[in-house]
C-alpha cells in the first residue's frame, strides 16, 4: 500500500485527500518538509536521524519507534495514549514545546496554518493511515509515464542557445551570460562588502528566525546540539587544549557570516531566507557572540562594515616552509638516526575508537573539518 | 618495545583477530593440506570443485560489472562519532585493500557538505562571471568541444590524518590516511575555459562554486588557476560518479581537497579572495600560539605503509614479506621513500614501481626477509624539490595539536610477532 501510494503521482493522492480532512498540497508539504529534514527522514529506506523517520506516522502511538531514544516525556505521552493522527500532529507541529513539555525537538513549530496543512498532506503520502481514523479509499493507478515524458520534453530555450557558437572568443564556444542570470547565481560576498544586497534586519527578528529554522542543529545560544557546528561563545580559547572556534572567538570577518547562512543555510533548505531575514540572523549572531548588546540593533548594508570581528587579526600566511623540520633539515638521516633505544609511546588500542573494531560505541577527539 | 614485552600479548583488535584467525586458519589448513597431500593429495586439486563442472554466467549477468563476491569488504568506512550526520560527513578509501595507484571510482572516499547532488547533465550549465571580458554560460556539451588533456592526480583531504594529531587513535590505514584517492581526470584547462571569457587585467583570483545544496566556494590565485587546473568530466575513464561531482568538479593538483569543487557550476574572476566559510571558519590551522594560518594549499609530501597495516596483518608467518606503500606530494613528483624497520632507527630506501607521475600517488615496496620478530616500520617520502616528511612530534613542536589539518607526520605500525599490526607512536 505505501509503495503503490508513492507510485502515484502527488496530484492524484491530493484527489484522494481532498475529500478528506485537510485541504493541504503535498507538494508544497514536500517543500515545507526541508526545514525538518536535517532531523528527521521519510521516504523509502528512511532510518532514524537526530529525531525518528516520519514513515507511518499517521496511526503511529508516539515514542513507540525502536531504537529511537525519544525523550521521557515523549514516551509518557504514548503511554498516556497518544497516538498521532492529522489533529494530534497539527497541534503538535504548530507548538512542540506546549503540547509536550520536555520533547528534545528543538523546533519552535510551524506558525502558519498553510504549512501546517501542506505538511500534514506530505507526511500522509507516506502513511499507510491517512491520519483522519476513515477508512481511505484506494485511489485508482494512473499512468504517470506520460507526465514524466511531458515534464522532460519541456525543453529549456536556452539549451538549444547555448551550444551554438559565438563570433568572438577563442573558440566562440558558450553563449553570452545574460546579466540577469549573473544576477541570479552571483550572490557570493566579500570582506569589502562587495556584493552586499539592500536590505536590513534587527536582533529582535533574527532571534525568530534563529529559533524556527537554526536552534535545532546550533543550539538556542549557539553552543550547538551533538556535532553540529558551535556558533557562540568559546571567546579566548584558542591556545586552550580544546579551542572553541566560533563566530565571535574566530572566524575573522562577519561577511563570511553573511555570504554562508544565504548559500547553504538553513541546512537543507538553502536560498530559502529572504536578504533581510539573512541581514536578521547576521544580527543575532552578533547579538549570541556578545558583539552587539541591543536587542532592537539593526544590521543593514549601510552599517555591515562597522562591526569587525575580534579575531581578524590573527590570520597569517602560510609559512610551512620556514618550519625547522623543513627549513633546517639537510639529506634525511639514514642509520642510527635515534639517541637512545625507541620506546611506544603511545597506542591506538588504549583509546578504542576504531569502527568495526570493539570500540563503536565510544568518541574518539579530533575533527575533519 | 620493553613496555610491551612486559605486558605480555597484547590483545588484538576484533577485526584482525578475524583477518589474522582466518589467515592462520588458512595457514594451518595449507599445512594441514600439505601433509594430506602427502597422504592424499589436496583435495581442492584431487577432487572436481562445482566451478570445474557446471557453466557459469552468460556475458550480460552484469551489464556493469562489480568486484568478485569474494571481495565484499572491499568498501569506503565511515567513522561515526567524527560528524553528526551523514550528509555532511565523510568516509574513507580502503588503501589497505589496493595496490598500484590508481582508485577504482566506486571507493574514492567521499567527503558531502550537503549531501550528493544528482544533475541530469543537460541541466547543468557552467558560467564564467566577474572581471572577464564576455561573461559565458556552457553546456556540457559546449565543454566537450574544447581540447581536453587526460591527467593522474591524487586528491587529497586537508584534514587527512586529523584524528591523530593528539597522537594514535584509529587502527587502520583507512582511517588514518584514506582521505586520498588517485584517478585519471579527462577534462579542459581551466586556463582554456578562461581565456574563452578572457581575464581582465585585474582579475587575480577564480572563486568556484557548486551547484549542491551546500554551493561550495574556495578563492584560488590565478597563477594556479592558469597553471595546471581542469575542469574535468571524466575520472579513470568514464563519466564522474556522481558523490565526485558528476557531472563537472575542478581538479586542482596537489591542492587540498576542499577546492576541487564538486558539481561545478560557476566560476568568478575577482581582485581578491573571497574569505568564505571554507577558508576562514574551516580549513585555515590553527597553532599553539593562537594565529591560525590561512590559503594553506599545498599538500605536503607524505606516505603510509597500507600493507601490513592493522587491518592488514601478516598472516604468513617469518619468510618473504612485501612491505608495501603509497606516498605522494602536492610540490611534484617523489624521487625516494625510505622504509624503517625498528622505528626510525635506520632506513632502507625502498623501490618505487610504476608510473611516477606529477602529483600523483606513487606506489613504493621493501621486499624483505622477516625473522618473525616484532617491528616498528614507518615509511618517510621526499619529493623533486627535497622536501621529507617530518615526524609527528616534530609537526606538534611547530604547531602544536590543533591544527586539524596538514598532518603529513611519519606514521609507525607496530607488527607483533603473530602478525598483529597496530598503529602506535614512539619515541
Amino acid at each position: 500500500m505505501l509503495k503503490s501510494l508513492k507510485a502515484l503521482s502527488l496530484g492524484t493522492v491530493l484527489v484522494a485527500l481532498a475529500s478528506t480532512a485537510t485541504a493541504g498540497d503535498a507538494a508544497k508539504g514536500e517543500k515545507v518538509f526541508k526545514k525538518c529534514q536535517a532531523c528527521h527522514a521519510v521516504g523509502d529506506g528512511a532510518k532514524n536521524k537526530l529525531g525518528p523517520h516520519l514513515n507511518d506516522l499517521f496511526g503511529r502511538t508516539a515514542g513507540e519507534i525502536d531504537g529511537y531514544k525519544y525523550s521521557n516525556a515523549m514516551v509518557k505521552a504514548g503511554e498516556d495514549g497518544l497516538v498521532w493522527d492529522m489533529e494530534t500532529t497539527r497541534t503538535y507541529l504548530a507548538k512542540p514545546k506546549a503540547m509536550i513539555k520536555g520533547t528534545k525537538m528543538a523546533f519552535a513549530g510551524l506558525r502558519k496554518d498553510a504549512d501546517l496543512d501542506n505538511i500534514l498532506a506530505y507526511l500522509a503520502t507516506y502513511s499507510e493511515d491517512a491520519g483522519n481514523g476513515s477508512e481511505q479509499s484506494e485511489a485508482p493507478s494512473q499512468d504517470s509515464g506520460s507526465q514524466v515524458a511531458a515534464a522532460s520534453a519541456s525543453t529549456d530555450p536556452f539549451a538549444a542557445a547555448a551550444s551554438n557558437t559565438r563570433d568572438d572568443g577563442v573558440f566562440g564556444l558558450g553563449r553570452i551570460a545574460l546579466a540577469e542570470e549573473v544576477a541570479a547565481w552571483d550572490i557570493d560576498i566579500r570582506p569589502d562588502g562587495q556584493g552586499l544586497p539592500e536590505g536590513s534586519g534587527t536582533v529582535a527578528d533574527g532571534e525568530v528566525l534563529y529559533t524556527d529554522n537554526c536552534a535545532m542543529c546550533h543550539g538556542d545560544f549557539g553552543e550547538a546540539v551533538d556535532r553540529w557546528p558551535v556558533l557562540a561563545g568559546g571567546h579566548d580559547t584558542l591556545t586552550d587544549d580544546r579551542p572553541e572556534k566560533t563566530i565571535g572567538s574566530y572566524w575573522p570577518y562577519l561577511s563570511t557570516v553573511y555570504d554562508y547562512v544565504r548559500r547553504a543555510m538553513p541546512f537543507g533548505n538553502a536560498r530559502s531566507l529572504s536578504d533581510d531575514e539573512v541581514y536578521a540572523i547576521t544580527a543575532y549572531l552578533l547579538y549570541l557572540n556578545d558583539l552587539v548588546d541591543d536587542e532592537e540593533f539593526e544590521l543593514s548594508k549601510n552599517n555591515f562594515l562597522d562591526i569587525r570581528l575580534p579575531n581578524e587579526e590573527n590570520f597569517i600566511a602560510d609559512d610551512r616552509a620556514e618550519e625547522a623540520h623543513y627549513a633546517e633539515k639537510g639529506e634525511p638521516c639514514m642509520t642510527d638516526c635515534k639517541p637512545g633505544p625507541v620506546e611506544i609511546t603511545m597506542r591506538a588500542r588504549i583509546l578504542d575508537v576504531t569502527p568495526d573494531d570493539g570500540g563503536d560505541d565510544n568518541a574518539g577527539v579530533g575533527a575533519v573539518d | 618495545m620493553t613496555e610491551t614485552k612486559d605486558k605480555g600479548t597484547p590483545s588484538l583488535s576484533r577485526r584482525s583477530l578475524l583477518k589474522a584467525g582466518l589467515a592462520s586458519g588458512v595457514t594451518a589448513g595449507a599445512a594441514g593440506a600439505a601433509s594430506a597431500a602427502r597422504a592424499a593429495g589436496d583435495p581442492l586439486i584431487m577432487e572436481i570443485q562445482d566451478w570445474n563442472r557446471y557453466l557459469g554466467d552468460g556475458v550480460d549477468a552484469a551489464p556493469y560489472g562489480l568486484p568478485s563476491e569474494f571481495e565484499s569488504e572491499v568498501v569506503r568506512r565511515n567513522v561515526p562519532w567524527l560528524t553528526a550526520d551523514a550528509v555532511a560527513s565523510i568516509n574513507f578509501t580502503p588503501l589497505h585493500e589496493l595496490d598500484g595507484i590508481i582508485t577504482p571510482n566506486g571507493l574514492c572516499f567521499e567527503r558531502h557538505h550537503g549531501g550528493v547532488a544528482q544533475i541530469r547533465p543537460q541541466d547543468h550549465r557552467l558560467m564564467i562571471n566577474g572581471l572577464v571580458d564576455t561573461p559565458l554560460v556552457f553546456t556540457m556539451e559546449d565543454l566537450k568541444r574544447f581540447p581536453r588533456e587526460n591527467h593522474v592526480y591524487f586528491l587529497e583531504c586537508a584534514a587527512n590524518g586529523g584524528m591523530e594529531w593528539r597522537g594514535s587513535q584509529l587502527n587502520g590505514c583507512q582511517f588514518t590516511h584514506g582521505m586520498v584517492h588517485n584517478v585519471m581526470y579527462t577534462g579542459v584547462k581551466l586556463k582554456t575555459l578562461l581565456e574563452e571569457a578572457g581575464v581582465k587585467t585585474n582579475g587575480k583570483w577564480v572563486l568556484p562554486e557548486g551547484a549542491d545544496a551546500a554551493h561550495m566556494t574556495r578563492s584560488i590565485p590565478m597563477e594556479k588557476a592558469l597553471d595546471d587546473c581542469l575542469v574535468a568530466w571524466k575520472m579513470n575513464g568514464e563519466a564522474l560518479r556522481a558523490e565526485q561531482g558528476y557531472p563537472l568538479r575542478l581538479v586542482v593538483p596537489g591542492w587540498e581537497g576542499n577546492m576541487w569543487v564538486k558539481w561545478l557550476r560557476r566560476l568568478e574572476v575577482g581582485d581578491q579572495p573571497w574569505h568564505h566559510r571554507e577558508e576562514t571558519s574551516k580549513y585555515t590551522d590553527l597553532l599553539e600560539t593562537g594565529k591560525a594560518r590561512r590559503f594553506t594549499w599545498v599538500m605536503d609530501p607524505k606516505s603510509v605503509i597500507t600493507s601490513p597495516s592493522p587491518q592488514m596483518p601478516v598472516s604468513h608467518g617469518k619468510g618473504p614479506m612485501v612491505i608495501s606503500g603509497l606516498a605522494w606530494s602536492g610540490n611534484g613528483r617523489i624521487t625516494r621513500v625510505d622504509v624503517s624497520l625498528d622505528g626510525g632507527q635506520n632506513w632502507k630506501t625502498a623501490r618505487i614501481d610504476g608510473p611516477s607521475l606529477s602529483k600523483s600517488l606513487h606506489r613504493f615496496y621493501l621486499d624483505i626477509d622477516w625473522d618473525g620478530s616484532e617491528m616498528l616500520i614507518q615509511s618517510r617520502a621526499m619529493d623533486e624539490h627535497g622536501f621529507y616528511q617530518p615526524t609527528k612530534n616534530e609537526l606538534r613542536a611547530a604547531r602544536g595539536e590543533n591544527s586539524i589539518y596538514h598532518n603529513n607526520g611519519i606514521q609507525t605500525w607496530y607488527v607483533h610477532k603473530n602478525g598483529a599490526v597496530e598503529n602506535v607512536e614512539v619515541s
